[in-house]
């Protein structure tokens, strides 16, 4: 009996989570954000659709990728172009909520579809999401509040439709229940990839400009103890995620967390859409009563929330005012076919390989011929300091790193000596030898570094034979010297143990 | 109604399902996830990145020894940052397309041979100039190191192909080790000796003709 009384209040909690009757706000908030985000990438990509997306060009089907051909079709220019006029203009017209599942359905697999024909320059994780995304929006309907066809509805029906309609709420936890799949999903890569945990995979990323500029992140990948951290807590968070944003106190830790992740990766990373794709995502998570909470919030602090809707309500009344004959659906479907041959049009005029302008194709530019040749027949290897990333002197250790830097210290210190190497390298003898200021040789260590190996550690008790003054690490491989660090001791000098000055078998 | 109830329930079932499958697909390493319905549902976003950086080169050379820049006249299309989008195709499937698309409009003379080649250094060498004289006491005398990646034929069909740098690196740090490779060389026969179970059934199974890409016949190793 109790058996059965617990399995309808799973079955009706489930219920629950999936079909509570809802006003979509959050869903509206979504409409509105994520494509307009996703299209500043394509908005970008539109003077060159003939020569990235289209038979005219040189397009790199995802397909390929995995080896399956061509999969999709490569249109003639005119057409592609035209086509993505009228994909801009659908996400444009979603964003607005003019005519949105509609808009939705023709957006929506356009995108897809450029993408997919891009795998190189345009494709990437975050148009995955985004489309994920507006699939689901393309669903439910998202368009029912803050949008032109609410308000159009509103001032043909009067008061009858000035009550917010409500939804199931199904499609707003697809999408939050998608973010959490990202999260764990991104945890298990990271679990996965190796030397994530020991920073090295972070600094070789933030010092890569294969994205947009990241100066804070550059100045982060020194510092080992920040990229440790900051991994650690990014796993921790991403696991959470599933199992603490539902939670009523649990959401503001993950999708605060979450926030913060985001903006980070602009500045460290040089990410610039990806947070701005997922950030919106967010605002799923807000329910009616939250839409309420915040609307009261702005009415207290007198936000002059007017202007964020004046576009829409401008846009409902231009259309409001159309002739009585011209039925919305056709409205649209003229807009749209209009935006088509925009397109087409906008393809010609762009020109983007110059023979119009030019009145013939452009030269190629020539080479000098010794840097030609230089570059085709190089035989030449990789330096040995090249191997090596870095080395540094510290005391103390993080996870395997080092996780301070100096040049002094004091007699009774351990000093540590850390090279990083870059992989891949073969098996290396590393040697760390010590000089004092005169260059002579006070102590060597050697090691071998394995393949497998991105950094190596050589120890040193200062009390063992150094007295204070100024010495040199140099680190040497292959018997060529690849640095050579400066360091102090200050200090008094340890005494010499009873006994030690016995005879030197040495 | 009852329908719509229904089909959305269907509807999240299976998009459930599909997303936990990628999930377990991508923890398991599973090849089910490895085309492109995968990557719509594996979220693989940090799966590594090399220590050192490299660009693609791609140049042409017509028969009086002329040599051409085989990029967009008319300025390439950087996607992200300053990196033309020819850098982003890791596996180099894109070069052949490249090469065609750039000759096709852009006026050359007859090019013979092209030749796409791999610059590398080490990410070190990307760090700003504070941030160098702050962290490396050498001076930065960053030194590129060229690899030849393919030769192609004027239409961008490749004529020779050789590993990827990284690739070739890390085979070169294991052919290192002269045990390996005697006992690499060692398992090998040089003549094949194996027995064809599938051939011992009778029938026309490889073996009565020499077929180079086959495991039966003649095996020059």
């Amino acid at each position: 009996m109790s058996g059965n009384q617990k399995r309808t209040s799973v079955f009706q909690q489930l219920h629950e989570f999936f079909y509570a009757e809802q006003s979509p706000y959050g869903l509206a908030l979504v409409r509105m954000l994520l494509p307009a985000v996703a299209l500043i990438p394509m908005f970008r990509r539109f003077p060159r659709v003939r020569e990235l997306f289209s038979s005219d060009g040189a397009p790199q089907q995802l397909a390929e990728l995995f080896g399956h051909g061509a999969a999709l079709p490569e249109l003639p220019p005119a057409l592609a172009s035209g086509l993505y006029g009228l994909m801009l203009f659908a996400l444009v017209s979603a964003i607005f909520g003019f005519r949105t599942r509609i808009a939705l359905l023709t957006g929506t697999p356009l995108y897809i579809y450029f993408n997919l024909l891009d795998a190189v320059g345009t494709m990437t994780k975050y148009t995955v999401i985004a489309s994920h995304v507006l699939l689901i929006l393309s669903i439910p309907p998202c368009g029912a509040v803050w949008s032109v066809d609410a308000l159009l509805r509103r001032w043909k029906e009067g008061r009858a439709a000035a009550i917010p309609p409500t939804f199931p709420v199904w499609p707003a936890r697809l999408i939050q229940m998608l973010f959490a799949f990202v999260y764990f999903g991104a945890a298990i890569t990271k679990v996965q990839t190796t030397a994530f945990f020991s920073g090295e995979q972070m600094r070789y990323w933030m010092f890569s400009d294969w994205n947009y500029p990241n100066p804070l992140g550059e100045l982060v990948a020194m510092s080992p103890a920040i990229l440790l951290t900051s991994g650690y807590l990014t796993v921790v968070w991403e696991v959470s995620f599933p199992f603490l944003v539902w939670r009523p106190i649990g959401r503001f830790y993950a999708l605060g967390f979450g926030v913060v992740f985001h903006l980070l990766t602009i500045f460290l990373l040089g990410l610039y859409i990806f947070p701005f794709i997922c950030i919106p995502c967010y605002l799923t998570f807000l329910m009616e009563a939250d839409i309420v909470t915040v609307r009261n919030w702005f009415r207290r602090i007198r936000f002059p929330s007017g202007w964020i809707a004046a576009p829409r309500v401008s846009l409902a009344r231009l259309i409001a005012a159309r002739p009585a004959s011209v039925p919305l659906p056709l409205l649209w479907a003229g807009c749209a076919m209009l935006a088509t041959v925009m397109g087409a049009e906008a393809d010609y005029r762009f020109d983007v390989y110059g023979t119009r302008a030019a009145g013939k194709p452009l030269p190629l530019k020539t080479l000098d011929p010794v840097v030609a040749r230089t570059m085709i027949n190089s035989q030449r290897p990789l330096r040995e300091k090249d191997k090596f990333f870095s080395f540094n002197i510290g005391t103390r250790m993080m996870a395997g790193q080092l996780a301070n830097s100096g040049d002094t210290f004091r007699i009774g210190d351990t000093i540590i000596a850390q090279c990083n190497l870059n992989t891949p390298h073969e098996d290396l003898w590393v040697e760390c030898v010590v000089e004092d200021e005169q260059r002579r040789v006070v102590d060597v260590a050697g090691q071998f570094v394995t393949r497998d190996l991105l950094f190596s550690n050589f120890p040193w008790k200062t009390c063992d034979r150094f007295v204070p003054g100024r010495y040199f690490f140099v680190l040497k491989s292959s018997g060529q010297e690849i640095a050579r660090r400066a360091f102090t001791l200050t200090g008094d000098a340890c005494p010499v143990p009873s006994g030690g000055v016995g005879i030197l078998t040495n | 109604m009852k329908f719509r109830r229904w089909a959305s329930a269907l509807f999240i079932t299976v998009w459930c399902l599909v997303l936990s499958g990628g999930i377990v697909g991508h923890a398991l390493k599973m090849p089910i996830v490895g085309n492109v319905f995968g990557y719509f549902i594996v979220w693989d976003m940090f799966c590594g990145w090399q220590a050192y950086d490299n660009r693609t080169h791609i140049i042409g050379e017509d028969s009086q020894g002329n040599y051409y820049e085989i990029r967009e006249p008319w300025g390439p299309f950087q996607p992200f940052n300053s990196v033309d989008r020819v850098n982003y195709d890791v596996s180099n499937y894109l070069a052949a397309r490249h090469i065609r698309n750039v000759l096709r409009h852009s006026s050359h003379p007859q090019i013979d041979r092209i030749y796409v080649i791999q610059e590398i250094w080490g990410k070190q060498y990307n760090a700003p100039d504070h941030l160098w004289h702050r962290c490396f006491a050498e001076p930065r005398d960053k030194v590129s190191v060229f690899s030849l990646r393919a030769i192609c034929a004027a239409d961008g069909s490749p004529i020779e192909s050789n590993p990827d740098w990284f690739l070739a690196q890390t085979l070169n740090t294991i052919a290192d080790n002269p045990r390996l490779r005697l006992q690499a060389q060692a398992a090998r026969p040089y003549y094949n000796t194996f027995f064809n179970p599938r051939a011992s059934l009778g029938g026309t199974v490889d073996a009565p003709v020499f077929n180079p890409s086959s495991s039966s016949g003649l095996n020059t190793n």
